[in-house]
């Protein structure tokens, strides 16, 4: 069951506080072979901000991104989303849950190749029930880009529209915070800065938050702040970052970065 | 290429499994029947037995064998058509259009001869079965021994290689060209089928009522017409979609894959139109059969049921066959869509929604698929009923088509549904990783 501490509902306005965790702990396998991907993380994010999570590889930061979303549940520890708190239950309460509160962008953009590009963008209102409007479809779709493509099939785009188009999904139900775990992983420099820029946009012109798992520094640099993770461990924080800041800091945490890139 | 088709065989048996079951019930199923040649074939048999065994044989046996041949390549189809991105990886590091083709068809080639040599153990004891079931009845003298020999071989290998081999290689042909134009060999094809289908049909107005092989012919052209039909499903699929009033998220989007799936589903399909026409038309046409033997008063009664449960018997060993398959290609197609079904899942579905997904698709396949399978069925029951008796459609036909009817949508709708709910238990984003 879902727990709503202050009584208030989701329609009352967004939190103050967007995403916060408390001593969350997250353990892979089991006896010799168990890996802690999360070591006690405590953190809060506010709302309308744009955090980028970078750590090395196994650091993790994609299982505190599917921890934090409510894709994963963790071990012990209290994930609050939009100041409500996501408790363990079955997958459909979850995916209730996360439906008005939370959007994803993947890597691999995840877009149905049954489903035309308008459809890909209204799918979570339809699957959430609520009324789909074409009009709403073709606003978003225009936004970052691709209103003149409402029919096409995602088999047919380039990757950074499909990218484009898993954000246009990812907003269309207005959700108080948008999860990217490397979205721009598979894109070349210019789809990334333009994918960048689209989530950008949804924090600064839509105060949305966004919280992005990325292991590239220049993707980072477009973040309010930086978090840095090693071990499973919050290891640091960098305000304003610069890709070349992002990198220094990276490389002193241990990760195959040279330094003074 | 071969080293690499076996080696990939043994990382992952499990993705065969669904071929090598076609294979392994195909072949037992041709080589039980064919031995029956091998039997009657040996010195010594009397003439009764003789015609017993041959007329059995060649007519159960004949269809049965066309019905394995397109039940095997429909699986394999499906098997090569979900490993598109495979075969893509393939030629991205540089295999060629040859070499991607000669490791599909020689990992089919390999599935059906492991197939067909697991099929002999129960092959020999369902000769034996028969043969002992035609003693009991009568039908046989008790002194003709079974046999197995190179009637039984030859065919069952034959049927299975042919069938692997052929479809594999026209699979392939598909996925490895970039740009296919599509359905035209399909159309000619589907066609064809339906030509020699309703020839076949029509042609048993040229037996007369007592022959022994009557039953031949409208079996063979149920088959072909129920291969054609499939075929060209697609089509119908897709004009009956835009006519369906379906309400709801989940109605929304079975319409949606549907559409865009109809190729694919057209082996489910064929499943699906083959099983309900060879069930419907093969048990139809043995209760007409057996009355219209009861009728002439020729044996005594007991003798006539004896007959006529042991007929009825070889039939349903073909219907459960069939309804084998149908389970087979229905549970190879849910498990492929995991990942699909977790990129439904991260986009908002809760678990019942996909399951409500799912299940709307299968009740419209069930529909398409029963609705030609009892075409294709009446295309064959008809003229063996007027050619029989004096009527046209027997009186228990409805009963049986009900009864064929309630199996295929139990089935259909249990299998998709108990698979996708296994599938459902992976965490949606291990379930979009897995493809990737």
């Amino acid at each position: 069951m879902l727990r709503t501490p202050s009584r208030r509902t989701h329609d009352a306005g967004p939190a103050a506080e967007a995403l916060r965790l408390v001593k969350v702990t997250k353990t892979h396998g089991s006896g010799d072979g168990a890996v802690t991907a999360l070591d006690g993380i405590t953190l809060s994010l506010a709302r309308g901000t744009f955090t980028a999570v970078m750590g090395p590889s196994g650091s993790g930061k994609s299982t505190l991104l599917q921890c934090a979303a409510g894709l994963d549940r963790p071990d012990s520890g209290i994930v609050l989303v939009d100041g409500t708190e996501l408790t363990g239950s079955g997958e459909a309460e979850l995916t209730r849950f996360r439906r008005n509160r939370v959007g994803f962008v993947f890597q691999q953009y995840n877009l149905l190749d049954t489903l035309t590009v308008a459809q890909n963008t209204v799918l979570p209102l339809r699957l959430a029930g609520r009324r789909v409007d074409r009009n709403r479809a073709r606003e978003v779709l225009t936004a970052v880009g691709l209103g003149d493509r409402l029919g096409q099939l995602p088999g047919r785009l380039s990757g950074g529209q499909r990218q484009r188009v898993a954000i246009a999904r990812a907003l269309v139900t207005e959700p108080r915070v948008i999860f990217a775990d490397e979205p721009t992983g598979a894109l070349d420099t210019r789809s990334a800065r333009e994918v960048l820029r689209l989530l950008q946009g949804a924090v600064r012109v839509h105060g949305r938050t966004v919280v992005m798992v990325t292991h590239d520094p220049v993707a980072a640099s477009y973040a309010d702040t930086v978090l840095f993770l090693a071990d499973g461990r919050l290891a640091g924080r960098l305000p304003a970052p610069t890709a070349d800041a992002v990198a220094e800091r990276l490389a002193h945490l241990g990760d195959d970065v040279p330094a003074g890139v | 290429m071969l080293v690499l088709a076996l080696r990939s065989i043994r990382t992952r048996p499990g993705r065969f499994l669904a071929t090598l079951l076609s294979a392994f019930l195909g072949a037992a199923l041709v080589m039980a029947f064919n031995s029956l040649h091998d039997t009657a074939g040996q010195p010594g048999v009397d003439d009764v037995s003789t015609e017993t065994l041959t007329t059995t044989a060649s007519v159960v046996g004949g269809y049965g064998t066309l019905l394995v041949f397109f039940a095997v390549a429909s699986t394999l189809t499906v098997n090569v058509r979900q490993r598109s991105a495979e075969l893509e990886l393939l030629r991205c590091s540089g295999a060629t259009p040859g070499q991607i083709k000669r490791m599909v068809v020689g990992e089919a080639v390999v599935v059906a001869l492991v197939g067909t040599v697991l099929a002999l153990g129960p092959a020999v004891l369902g000769g034996r079965a028969l043969l002992g079931a035609f003693r009991d009845s009568g039908q046989v003298a008790r002194s003709v021994a079974p046999a197995f020999g190179p009637v039984a071989l030859l065919s069952g290998i034959g049927v299975t290689l042919l069938a692997s081999a052929g479809a594999a290689f026209l699979a392939v042909r598909r996925a490895t060209r970039r740009d296919v134009r599509r359905g035209r060999g399909r159309t000619v094809l589907a066609y064809g089928a339906l030509v020699a289908g309703a020839l076949s049909a029509a042609s048993t107005y040229a037996f007369s009522a007592t022959d022994s092989a009557l039953m031949a012919a409208p079996a063979y052209g149920a088959i072909l017409l129920s291969v054609g039909c499939a075929l060209l499903a697609p089509r119908l699929l897709g004009r009956l979609l835009g006519a369906l009033p379906l309400g709801g998220a989940s109605g929304w989007l079975a319409v949606r894959n549907l559409r865009r799936r109809v190729d694919e589903l057209s082996g489910i399909l064929m499943s699906l139109v083959l099983f309900t026409a060879i069930s419907a038309a093969t048990v139809t046409m043995q209760s007409v059969e057996s009355d219209a033997v009861a009728a002439s008063g020729l044996r005594k009664s007991v003798e006539a049921k004896n007959l006529e449960t042991l007929n009825l018997t070889v039939v349903g060993v073909i219907a459960v066959f069939v309804c084998v398959m149908l389970v087979n290609s229905l549970y190879a197609a849910t498990t492929y869509r995991g990942s699909e079904f977790g990129r439904q899942r991260l986009a908002g579905a809760t678990p019942g929604q996909v399951l409500g997904t799912v299940g709307v698709e299968s009740a419209v396949l069930t529909v398409v698929g029963v609705l030609l399978g009892t075409v294709a069925a009446l295309a064959g029951i008809v003229p063996f009923t007027m050619v029989r008796t004096d009527g046209t459609l027997p009186g228990q036909a409805l009963g049986i088509w009900l009864a064929v009817c309630a199996v295929a949508a139990a089935v259909t709708l249990g299998t998709s549904l108990g698979t996708a709910r296994r599938v459902l238990r992976t965490p949606a984003i291990g379930a979009v990783a897995a493809a990737v």
